[in-house]
């Protein structure tokens, strides 16, 4: 195996002084690697043992018999069901996302490119509304919901969040840098402020458009505390809460708890690995976090 | 779709200074976002002072008004809710003293070692950002079965490399810490690794090398460019990481189950306990309050930050 790179045009650095320079620097990186792995081997490996291997000592760490019972016996299993898990996770985010980024573009929209009364204190309302920590709206919520009979429905998943301003914001600073004469080229051929928005607006907005989406699915994905409590039955759980219920029932059954949750971090792995450009770049340059 | 902008030629028939008309068009872009964030975000504010000033029972149905009773509750050494509800807020604020360090320092580090091009950069990076994208749960179960007490791959290998006896992690206090912290560290550095690599990308390369000219070591180097350069993406990734740290629930409520005896209880676990599975919801509000209180201070540094990038943009 080759270790060193050629050197990037234009690089001073003679080739055969970059090798031994960088391998120190390389095999640090592997065996972090190995570490930040293991974890996701050791899951992986545990759910393709039998129980009698899962829990022997000393540890085998390599599977000897290699069985996929654990995943057939959790996948029909009477107590929950993944594949429903996944769908209602993934039906949640899907709807969420879909409203909550037309909300967003439709409020950045005159906050960047309108002139109007009012138009930056309601900006700075709705932007100052992030200092509100979360938790101080969690037991209000959760008594609307409970008045609203939301209680174990989609809407209650959907609905509370939906109003976030961090969208707003983002997609206001990447509206305000579109330049006025394409605009104005549009507003002289006749188009109203709706074109406007349809056809060269949002077309201009593609990066910031997926972030956010990227964002917000991942966020609603995610999402553990709101669904545990407002969510007890178990037919409408989300995937997050659904694998945490089976943990506590197969507190001591490795394989099969090892088997639903790597069967749980299937989807958010291949939406990895067709997302990772824009993930890592929209994290970059958009400062959000998680 | 009409246009509503007032054609000219009535403005020159009219009085010498016309108001503009006033345009709606805006106000109704606005409005559809305007409702939802009056019924999710500001109502509740207002309903959740409303219910932790009331005794609120689901049961009975009543409400009667008790003043700041559930207040004076936390305040007051001796009952439960003062004693597990501060408890669990040093639980917390450990946990971000101990961990916050270790995934902002973690992080640079990582940074900087895949910051220059070599072999493999992209599958390392790859690698140290995936776990990040699991959900708090598959982390937190996989941490658990990592540190278990008797059979666990971190027994297993002290086992293997030290010959030492195995360690009852989850159930001895002050050691259960340690899966939540190592596991949090796995589950976040690669967010932090990101922000870092961006932010070492804009470094200018013309100083390194104007430093490097006048004889600066490596160390000299990242010690008088590297450090003051990163210094504004550092105060970011400190900010939101101690906020994150603060937000600590899932990783301990699966991983321990606050346990042994509350010593890992977070202090949002603590509240939904007393909410939901109390059925105190008026305590719980409360509490929500006074916490968010202790949160505003570091949501108004990251904010303050925030709002430098809109004057920068142009508000």
């Amino acid at each position: 195996m080759t270790v060193a790179p050629p050197p990037p045009a234009g690089s001073t650095t003679p080739r055969r002084r970059r090798m031994p320079r960088d391998l120190p620097r390389f095999i640090v990186l592997c065996l972090l690697s190995v570490l930040f792995l293991a974890p996701i081997y050791w899951m992986i490996s545990t759910s393709l043992k039998t129980e009698a291997d899962a829990i022997a000592t000393p540890v085998q760490w390599i599977p000897r018999n290699i069985t996929f019972e654990n995943y057939t016996s959790v996948l029909t299993s009477p107590d929950g069901n993944i594949l429903r898990w996944t769908w209602n996770s993934l039906y949640v985010a899907a709807a969420f996302t879909i409203i909550h980024v037309a909300l967003c573009a439709l409020t950045a929209y005159p906050l960047a490119r309108m002139q109007f009364r009012g138009r930056n204190a309601w900006f700075w309302f709705i932007l100052s509304s992030l200092m509100i920590p979360g938790i101080v709206t969690l037991i209000p919520t959760y008594i609307m919901m409970l008045n609203f009979n939301w209680i174990n429905s989609y809407h209650a998943l959907i609905w509370p969040g939906i109003s976030g301003v961090f969208g707003v914001f983002l997609l206001r600073q990447f509206f305000v840098g579109i330049p006025r004469e394409l605009e104005e080229a549009a507003r002289l051929d006749g188009a109203n402020s709706l074109q406007i928005l349809w056809r060269i607006i949002l077309p201009l907005s593609i990066p910031p458009l997926v972030t956010l989406a990227v964002f917000s699915f991942m966020g609603s994905w995610n999402n553990f505390l709101w669904p545990l409590f407002t969510v007890t039955d178990v037919d409408k759980m989300t995937l997050p809460v659904g694998i945490t219920t089976f943990s506590q029932r197969y507190v001591t059954e490795y394989g099969k708890l090892m088997a639903s949750t790597t069967l749980a971090a299937v989807p958010a792995l291949i939406a990895y690995l067709l997302a990772q450009r824009f993930l890592e770049s929209g994290l970059s340059t958009s400062g959000l976090k998680e | 779709m009409t246009v509503t902008n007032a054609p000219s030629e009535v403005a020159t028939a009219r009085a010498p200074a016309p108001r503009p008309r006033l345009n709606i068009e805006p106000y109704l872009y606005l409005l559809p976002h305007a409702l939802l964030f009056f019924v999710f975000t500001i109502y509740p504010i207002g309903y959740g002072l409303y219910i932790s000033l009331h005794r609120w029972d689901l049961l009975s149905g009543r409400q009667p008004f008790v003043g700041g009773e559930f207040y004076r509750n936390i305040f007051t050494p001796g009952t439960p809710q003062a004693d597990f509800f501060w408890k669990t807020l040093w639980n917390t604020t450990f946990f971000t003293i101990v961990s916050v360090p270790l995934l902002v320092a973690a992080a640079l580090g990582l940074a900087l070692l895949l910051h220059k091009p070599i072999f493999g950069r992209a599958f390392f990076r790859a690698v140290f950002f995936m776990p990040g994208i699991l959900t708090v749960s598959v982390m937190g179960i996989l941490w658990r079965w990592m540190f278990d007490n008797q059979i666990g791959l971190v027994n297993a290998a002290r086992e293997l490399f030290f010959r030492a006896p195995p360690i009852p992690w989850l159930s001895t206090e002050g050691l259960a810490w340690v899966p939540i912290v190592v596991g949090t560290i796995w589950w976040t550095l690669g967010f932090n690794m990101t922000l870092y690599l961006a932010a070492l990308g804009n470094v200018p390369a013309s100083l390194y090398e104007a430093a490097s000219l006048d004889g600066a070591t490596p160390w000299q180097s990242f010690r008088f460019i590297t450090v003051p350069m990163l210094a504004p993406v550092t105060l970011f990734v400190l900010v939101t990481t101690a906020l994150a740290s603060f937000q600590l629930f899932g990783q301990s409520l699966v991983i321990t189950n606050g346990g042994p005896s509350r010593s890992t209880q977070s202090v949002i676990q603590y509240i939904t306990e007393e909410g939901f599975t109390n059925a105190q919801y008026s305590s719980a509000a409360a509490m929500g309050f006074v916490f968010g209180l202790f949160m505003l201070v570091l949501t108004a540094i990251q904010f303050r930050s925030m709002a430098r990038d809109v004057k920068e943009t142009g508000a």
